[in-house]
């Protein structure tokens, strides 16, 4: 299709065609982990961080696999990595590494 | 001259498998570990979806076994195999010689003072899916306390590397929708909250009580895994989730916690599996010879399985796999000499 | 001054010469090193004071002293002459035993009490092999001359053994050269090789005891720390990781030798470190391969920071002028147990608490110091020593050892008393305040690391246990304790390598069958509950349930 610069659909649309593939797999690579979070929350529930600020690592991971990686930052930042959600993730998901990559890989940009 | 065949595990499966074996003409022993027949049966109120009594479900499982010869108390020592017979010593020090032999092992709750940030045996007010029901039945547990606000926690110990028990329990969430309706017939008053991480309302009316427990009784469902509880200083409890559908952290003060603990492998099927020359999966459970065309039987010829000793399993279909399980046996003996 | 010179003197002769922290580990490896260092520095120092004595206008040639049995024909019925030569004799017999121990050791490594030994490079090899060749060489070569330049009581009697079989004096000489070229070998290999630690390791004591750190993974001390590295391989067996094989390759050993070659992927090595310190604690060089992999850390993992404003709209609400103050941090949230029993024991011995993050914490920021991000953990330590202060407490009391040790070393609280709890129950029991019931059953004691290793609290709770109970022995314990596997420090292992750990640890806990495990940290306490066969418990839980 030809690109005008501008589009018919609705922007609030998430847009599984144009995902930055390339950076979810440098994440998966670095950290496996990424691939296996079933979404419970827990991470959420726990946190030091979220406790005061937006911080949810669930939203980052999910965010990130719809391609909506500015919202997704956005939820990451304030992180004390601190660890509580490695210890309650009930999928053993090496957060603290995650988090650390995720910063890396999208936050530069 | 009857064919005899050794039961391990006194529990439905077990029972159920003894009075099919029974009626097949062959000659059935139960060994159980417990001083009573009917395993967790036993300690159960009500039956999901329908709410069938426990008591007189086990009672009807009884009925058949009347004279069949049962050992209470009583474990297996030792196995031996010569030829097709199996030379079985038991902790009593009898010994019995079989043709064929069921484990019918069952499982075990989860212990739930392991999950230490939900605060079993920590704070008066949390207790498991096994005490609601024993309150059902005994109708008193000095930890419930007319309470104004109910909340149940799907998934403890399932579905949790951290519990090292990574598969789903199959039976908590539709145990946790029938509890939480009951506790609601009997509290009409209180707010009754589900944590759960995804509702699996598989078979056959669960889909009902489901609907039933939202629309009747006003059951709400928080799509979140608890992650922390806390105790405030009247001594309610605070409870720490994620709200996943909204995104939101959530807290909710509560009088009443409920963990629904799932099923987890016996800690003595490894001891049992190694005097069988069985194999366990990584689960723990033991392993069947082909998960689907011979899910009742094991590697070794002779050695039957039945209900939850190979996994978590319903009642209906524990009992449907004792029935698969005799008729497996009832095949594999018709052919010897 | 005076006294700095003197400790560094004592360090160099002690660490250096002696070996003093390898005959702790085991006397037979500390014999072994002792010998040929102790050895070798005798031939070279008697070497020197025989040419001054002997041939005073060669004093000051270099070669003269290493080959000096070559050039020179004494004889040993001298009076001064046999004196020294036997101490050249003896202490070429001395390193000869050393060679032949660390010969055998690359065979047999256990009966010198280590499991693993280094997987040496090209380099190490030559300087190894022409370490091993070049005393048996001097002394056969010493051996052949001894009748024509003197000798004594080893090389004489090896020259009588020797002119049974071989009479022309032609064949000496291929001997010393072969001496020549071991020695000449191992000089030019030395660089190149782990035996650069000799030279380097008096540079990094004096350093050290001038009280030098590092503040980059490759500066002045840090490469003199790097160099100092003999390879020894001791760190191996310390490592928790190793006991699964293949994470041998992370052990600091090989770490500092992927520093020393600049490599990139010293990175991924220090990021799976636990940070436990084990390794530190039983480096016969002293060298702080942990703080070199946090500066690695600090130096690769450079990120945009986050933000951290939204603490500054965080206000004190607490008061405790009249009471002591606690802080549970992130962890012991979800150990509920832990604060519980320590507020059932201070109400007992009748002492007023303030619970400072009872609505959640803002973490200690020892997690962000230990992922690299120093300045960041800079923020959240302002945040609570701001917090900290405003509530006018005197004493603070911690149950997270993460927490302790980040209070104690970075948070600057002077004034305020800044305690454990398990050293602080303790000293309710000792003082009089609380009364233990003491019964019949066993516990074994688990060392946090960061509480054992990291702040040297090891008989406080051991003392406290040992009024409610017996106190059994752990395989390995104290500054030996070997990590729950949940340490904050590593980055990048996995949920099931942390498993591993744990078991592993668990094994050496068990070992006298105690009863119950007790620890005295969130983290170890969930670590190890989840795979223990016995009750795990903290300090505080297993105080309060013998409260009278």
């Amino acid at each position: 299709m030809i690109d005008f610069g501008y589009s018919l659909t609705s922007s609030s649309r998430i847009s599984l065609d144009n995902i930055n593939q390339k950076k979810l797999k440098k994440i998966t690579a670095v950290e496996p982990d990424f691939l296996k979070c079933m979404a419970c929350g827990s991470c959420a529930a726990s946190c030091s961080a979220g406790n005061f600020t937006k911080v949810n690592l669930r939203m980052v991971i999910l965010l990130l696999n719809r391609g909506m990686e500015k919202e997704a930052i956005a939820l990451i930042e304030g992180c004390m990595l601190c660890g509580k959600c490695t210890l309650v993730c009930p999928r053993g998901i090496n957060t603290r590494n995650l988090i650390i990559n995720i910063l890396k890989i999208y936050k530069e940009v | 001259m009857n064919k005899q065949v050794l039961v391990i595990g006194g529990g439905p499966a077990g029972l159920e498998a003894a009075g099919q074996l029974e009626n097949l003409g062959y000659k059935a022993y139960i060994v159980e570990k417990s001083d009573k027949l009917g395993g967790h049966l036993l300690k159960w109120d009500r039956l999901f979806p329908e709410s069938i009594s426990a008591a007189e479900t086990l009672q009807k499982l009884l009925e058949p076994v009347g004279h069949i010869t049962t050992f209470l108390d009583c474990t297996v020592v030792s196995v031996s195999k010569t030829g097709e017979h199996f030379s079985v010593q038991l902790s009593n020090d009898a010994t019995l010689n079989v043709s064929a032999i069921i484990v019918s092992a069952g499982f075990s709750l989860f212990p739930a003072e392991k999950k230490e940030e939900y605060g079993y045996n920590i704070y008066n007010r949390v207790i498991t899916s096994a005490d609601l029901e024993d309150f059902f039945k005994t109708g008193s547990d000095s930890r419930i306390q007319n309470p104004k606000s109910v909340g149940f926690v799907h998934c403890v110990g399932s579905r949790d590397e951290k519990a090292c028990n990574r598969q789903c329990s199959k039976v908590c969430c539709i145990t946790a929708v029938k509890q939480a309706c009951e506790i609601k017939e009997q509290y009409p008053d209180a707010d009754i909250y589900c944590f759960y991480m995804d509702l699996r309302m598989y078979g056959r009316g669960y889909e009902d009580l489901y609907l039933e427990a939202q629309s009747k009784y006003g059951i709400r469902f928080i799509r979140g895994r608890v992650s922390e509880v806390a105790e405030d200083e009247t001594g309610k409890l605070v409870i720490k989730a994620e709200d996943t559908l909204s995104s939101k952290p959530l807290k909710i003060t509560l009088d009443l916690l409920v963990l629904m603990v799932g099923m987890i492998k016996n800690a003595d099927n490894e001891n049992l599996s190694s005097l069988l020359n069985t194999r366990l999966g990584d689960d723990g459970f033991f392993q069947s010879a082909s998960p689907i065309l011979r899910s009742t039987e094991g590697e070794i010829a002779g050695i039957f399985f039945a209900g939850a000793s190979t996994g978590p399993k319903t009642l209906p279909e524990s009992i449907n796999e004792a029935k698969a399980s005799a008729l497996a046996i009832h095949g594999y003996l018709s052919k010897q000499k | 001054m005076p006294a700095t010179l003197f400790k560094t003197f004592k360090d160099i002769i002690a660490d250096c010469l002696i070996h003093v922290q390898i005959f702790k580990k085991n006397i037979l490896l500390g014999y072994m090193h002792f010998s040929i260092a102790f050895g070798w520095f005798m031939l070279i120092l008697v070497g020197h004071i025989e040419v001054m004595i002997y041939t005073p206008q060669r004093n000051g040639v270099l070669y003269y002293p290493v080959f000096f049995r070559y050039f020179v024909m004494e004889t040993h019925e001298t009076l001064r002459g046999s004196f020294f030569f036997f101490l050249m004799d003896l202490s070429l017999l001395l390193v000869l035993t050393g060679i032949g121990l660390a010969i055998y050791k690359r065979f047999h490594s256990r009966i010198l009490g280590m499991r693993r030994t280094t997987k040496l490079r090209l380099g190490d090899k030559i300087a190894l092999y022409s370490l091993w060749a070049i005393f048996p060489l001097r002394l056969l070569a010493e051996s052949f001359t001894a009748n024509i330049s003197g000798g004594s009581f080893l090389t004489i009697s090896i020259n009588h053994l020797l002119n049974a079989f071989v009479t022309n004096p032609d064949h000496i000489l291929p001997v010393w050269w072969g001496y020549s070229w071991a020695l000449g070998l191992f000089l030019f290999a030395l660089p190149f090789s782990r035996y650069m630690h000799i030279p380097t390791e008096i540079l990094l004591i004096v350093l050290r005891n001038a009280g030098i750190k590092s503040s980059v993974s490759r500066d002045g001390y840090a490469e003199s720390e790097i160099y100092s590295c003999s390879r020894c391989g001791i760190c191996i067996d310390a490592c928790p990781m190793t006991s699964k094989k293949r994470n041998i390759k992370f052990s600091s050993v090989y770490f500092i030798r992927l520093l020393r070659r600049r490599s990139t992927e010293s990175l991924a090595t220090a990021d799976k470190c636990l940070m436990c310190n084990k390794c530190v604690d039983a480096c016969p060089v002293g060298i702080d391969s942990t703080r070199l992999k946090l500066l690695k850390r600090q130096e690769m993992h450079v990120r945009s920071r986050t933000d951290y404003e939204y603490l500054q709209s965080i206000e004190n609400k607490i008061d405790a002028t009249d009471s002591v103050l606690y802080y549970a941090g992130c962890m012991t949230h979800l150990t509920p147990a832990i604060y519980k029993s320590l507020f059932k024991i201070l109400k007992s011995a009748n002492i007023k608490y303030t619970f400072l993050d009872i609505d959640g914490s803002i973490c200690c920021g020892r997690p962000l110091f230990m992922s690299g991000d120093k300045e960041s953990a800079k923020e959240l330590i302002n945040k609570n020593r701001e917090l900290i202060r405003s509530s006018g407490c005197k004493t603070l009391i911690l149950s997270c050892p993460i927490c302790y040790k980040f209070f104690k070393e970075e948070y600057k609280l002077d004034g305020i008393d800044i305690v454990h709890h398990s050293v602080y129950i303790n000293n309710l029991l000792t003082s009089g305040n609380i009364k233990l019931h003491k019964g019949i059953g066993s516990f074994v004691f688990h060392d946090p690391c960061e509480l054992g290793r990291g702040s040297g609290i090891y008989n406080e709770p051991r003392e406290l246990l040992s009024a409610i109970g017996i106190v059994k022995e752990a395989s390995q314990e104290k500054n030996l304790s070997i990590c729950c596997g949940g340490s904050l420090g590593s980055l990048t292992l996995s949920f099931s390598e942390r498993e591993q750990i744990a078991k592993s640890s668990l094994n050496s806990l068990l070992t006298n069958n105690p009863d119950k495990l007790i620890t005295a940290c969130p983290l170890c306490l969930k670590s190890f509950s989840t795979y223990n066969t016995i009750p795990t418990r903290d300090i505080a839980q297993i105080v309060s349930e013998n409260l009278i």
